[in-house]
């Protein structure tokens, strides 16, 4: 029987600061979207592919980070989660070869490679079927954006026919292709041999070529340790056009999670696909005996939601908060332990794990998940006194607000 | 004798050090803040300190035990599990402070600076024969704060006026207190405050008396009025004729500059500059009004002014960093950056200036 395991890359937490000030208190991959951790997201799409053996969540994050979710995970799926440490960053395919070994373990025929930041559909049945009609080392996930976009990752010409994956570069200057790659791969294990070609290669140049000072200043890749290796620049751009990667074209929703502003905005593509996919975990009710809910609405069940409450749409409620009488929230993020006071209003916020939003006080923001400021962000234990105003603002942990605020970072 | 130093809160208007560290270990004259007031206690013969913390015991902890050995002085903490207020803490930590023999016991708020005059201060709470004493110093703009009005030859205090909005005196709570142990009958367990509850009570029955503390006076709470400090704190250096000071024609007014620091040629340094331990300045540097914190390496022909560099960061050639730069810990400028009040949290990388203050997260 032909088995198939998952990789998901889970990072580490010196990569990247753009996820502060929600980082200070979790690993971003633990952050909840829509009532679930990030990670959990891709997780229950591989629990979906047929013939799933184990998944590995590979990172540079402490053991004991993971070791509660992956053991909860694991029961609640009744298939192996991993959490496996890198003792330094390998790189997006470094890592995957670093782990062979364990990842080879059950033999399996396909292994899937997901990076945990993205935000989509995950459609991986399909995925695989068309990777094995192709036949090549590889396939990955692609999706159609506005040109104007499509320099910020990295962009791939496949052919319209064959769907063979031509070319690949990342992040060009100039346009090359509205195809970009959403960081979702499936590979047999032929990878592992093209990795190892891939790190024994620069061993050689660094081996052959005496680079001159100058020129290792100049050079981009700037000596790269030999068992740093990404999947993308060093994998997708010299193996295409060789018939070995071929590309999936997903038409629904994609985005990149990386700043607070949009874990906002995919809790909100996730809360919409629990429509089709999960449709009980969404909160209903009328305000009769329990609280208005308009459009997608996930409420924890010990969370508990004053019936005059009018929540929605896109609010996520996580577990232990309290909402009371006359609360108004609009596209938010309320973490665990929050109390939302008398009256209060929320709109396009994330509130932190034990905050306070007071009587008759105001947490919002324009709602724009690519500003800087677009979506207020309330951290850890954040106190926020009766009828105070909070716009636009970012807020640190164990800050208290006795006077408004708008458009400012509080320290 | 004992004393009981309130540590409390996350020190949130000193980030982004504090992200760091807590409050009371973030270095002041190139020693953590709370160090320069434990040496002041152990040097009129106080034998016990307890720390009031209610954040990161593991980190206290742990610099309490390395103190302990070098200083030869008994340091504990008491941790709040809820916020006390300014007098809860006292409270709390009563067994402790108590020891029977009737002494009167210390208390200090950390995040003041001051020359310490606690010698004196004994000798005036003999003095008056009173329950409590407080320090208190002269300020410019007395409504900022809490204003302490007073008997101006006895010092018996008449009543406190929280940010008096006319004028009814310019002395202010300096956050330095000697408390018979009879005060601690007066302070229940749970959220006080020292100035709206328990020291009124004690003027009333004209048993608190207070001392204009000679010297200078800061609350080094944030960044600004750190660096206002260290300008007061080296100036009283250079009054005690400290050979702590750096001398010779490359430095400016008064510097500290710890001994394992190393300094290039050409730079110039000063006035009022702490350079903390391993710290690298090469060449060409110049130095004003700033600290330099523990393993900072600063390149060549770099200029920093009124700045405060955090722990093992590195910054640029060609730098130019002023107007209330602050760095956090492990921050690394490139080459050529400028950056006019760029507030920059932990852990970051900046390679394009900052033209206007801002926080960098």
């Amino acid at each position: 029987m032909e088995k198939v395991v998952a990789v998901i890359m889970v990072g580490g937490p010196t990569k990247g600061t753009r996820f502060r000030p929600l980082s200070f208190n979790t690993p971003k991959p633990l952050f909840p979207l829509a009532g679930q951790p990030m990670v959990h997201h891709p997780i229950s799409a591989c629990k979906r592919i047929p013939n799933l053996a184990q998944i590995f969540l590979i990172g540079f994050y402490e053991e004991r980070e993971f070791t509660l979710y992956v053991s909860s995970i694991s029961n609640e799926l009744k298939i192996p989660v991993r959490y496996l440490k890198e003792d330094k960053p390998h790189g997006s395919a470094g890592g995957l070869y670093y782990f062979r070994n364990i990842i080879m373990e059950d033999n399996p025929s396909h292994i899937f490679l997901l990076n945990c930041d993205v935000c989509c559909s995950f459609p991986l049945t399909d995925m695989l079927e068309a990777h094995k009609r192709y036949s090549g080392m590889g396939t990955v996930l692609v999706i159609k954006v506005s040109a104007e976009s499509a320099s910020q990752f990295g962009e791939l010409v496949a052919d319209p026919i064959t769907k063979e994956l031509l070319h690949y570069t990342e992040k060009p200057e100039t346009f090359v292709s509205d195809l970009i790659n959403c960081g979702v791969y499936v590979f047999t294990p032929d990878i592992f041999t093209a990795i190892q070609e891939v790190s024994t290669h620069r061993e050689d140049q660094a081996n052959l070529r005496h680079l001159t000072s100058f020129e290792t200043l100049q050079s981009p890749t700037r000596a790269l340790p030999q068992d740093f290796v990404r999947l993308d620049q060093d994998i997708l751009s010299p193996f295409a056009g060789k018939k070995q990667l071929y590309t999936y074209e997903t038409m629904d929703f994609w985005e990149q999670i990386k700043t607070p502003g949009m874990s906002l905005k995919c809790s909100g593509l996730y809360l919409a696909q629990f429509r089709y996919t999960s449709p009980d975990l969404l909160a209903g009710g009328d305000g009769t005996k329990s609280a208005s809910i308009v459009g997608d609405v996930y409420v924890h069940p010990s969370a508990k939601v004053h019936p005059t409450a009018k929540i929605g749409a896109n609010v996520s409620i996580s577990a232990n908060v309290r909402v009371g009488a006359g609360v108004r929230l609009i596209g938010c993020i309320i973490l665990d332990d929050v109390e939302v006071q008398e009256n209060a209003v929320v709109i396009n916020s994330i509130v932190g794990w034990k905050s306070s939003i007071g009587k008759w006080s105001r947490v919002q923001a324009d709602g724009d998940y690519n500003a800087k400021l677009g979506i207020t962000i309330l951290g850890e234990a954040v106190i926020v006194e009766d009828e105070v105003v909070v716009i636009n603002s970012i807020v640190l942990p164990n800050k208290t607000l006795n006077v408004s605020v708008q458009d400012e970072i509080i320290l | 004798m004992k004393a009981l130093i309130l540590v409390g809160g996350f020190g949130t208007r000193l980030r982004p050090l504090t992200l760091s560290v807590p409050k009371p270990l973030v270095d002041f004259a190139n020693k953590p803040m709370i160090l320069h007031q434990i040496e002041a206690l152990k040097a009129i013969g106080v034998t016990e300190v307890v720390l009031a913390i209610n954040y990161q015991p593991e980190v206290m902890l742990n610099f309490l035990k390395e103190f302990e050995k070098k200083l030869g002085i008994k340091i504990t903490c008491s941790q709040e599990t809820e916020p006390l207020g300014t007098a809860g803490p006292i409270a709390l930590a009563r067994d402790k402070l108590i020891d029977g023999s009737g002494e009167p016991f210390f208390v200090l708020n950390s995040d003041v600076i001051s020359e310490y005059p606690l010698k004196e201060m004994v000798n005036f709470h003999k003095g008056h024969g009173g329950e409590a004493s407080i320090m208190v110093t002269k300020v410019d703009e007395p409504s900022k704060y809490g204003v302490v009005v007073m008997e101006e030859t006895t010092g018996k205090v008449e009543k406190f006026v929280e940010k008096p909005q006319i004028f009814v005196g310019n002395k202010i709570n300096a956050g330095i207190y000697l408390l018979n142990p009879s005060v601690l009958n007066r302070i229940e367990l749970r959220p006080t405050s020292i100035e709206k509850e328990v020291f009124p009570k004690i003027a009333a029955e004209n048993k608190l008396y207070a001392m204009v503390l000679p010297g200078f006076w800061m609350d080094i709470g944030q960044p600004k009025d750190y660096i206002t400090g260290l300008r007061m704190y080296l100036k009283s250096l250079r009054k005690k004729s400290s050979t702590k000071l750096s001398t010779g024609s490359h430095f400016v007014g008064n510097v500290l500059v710890d001994e394992s620091a190393v300094i290039g040629y050409g730079c110039l340094i000063g006035p009022d500059v702490a350079i903390g331990p391993g710290c690298i300045i090469e060449s060409g540097v110049r130095l004003s009004r700033c600290t330099i914190m523990r393993g900072v390496r600063i390149k060549k022909y770099t200029c920093v002014s009124n700045s405060i560099i955090g722990w093992h960061s590195t910054v640029g050639k060609w730098a130019r960093l002023e107007n209330m730069t602050i760095l956090g810990e492990d921050v690394h400028l490139g080459d050529e950056v400028y950056s006019n009040g760029g507030v920059v949290l932990p852990h970051k990388e900046i390679k394009s200036s900052i033209l206007k203050p801002e926080i960098v997260m």
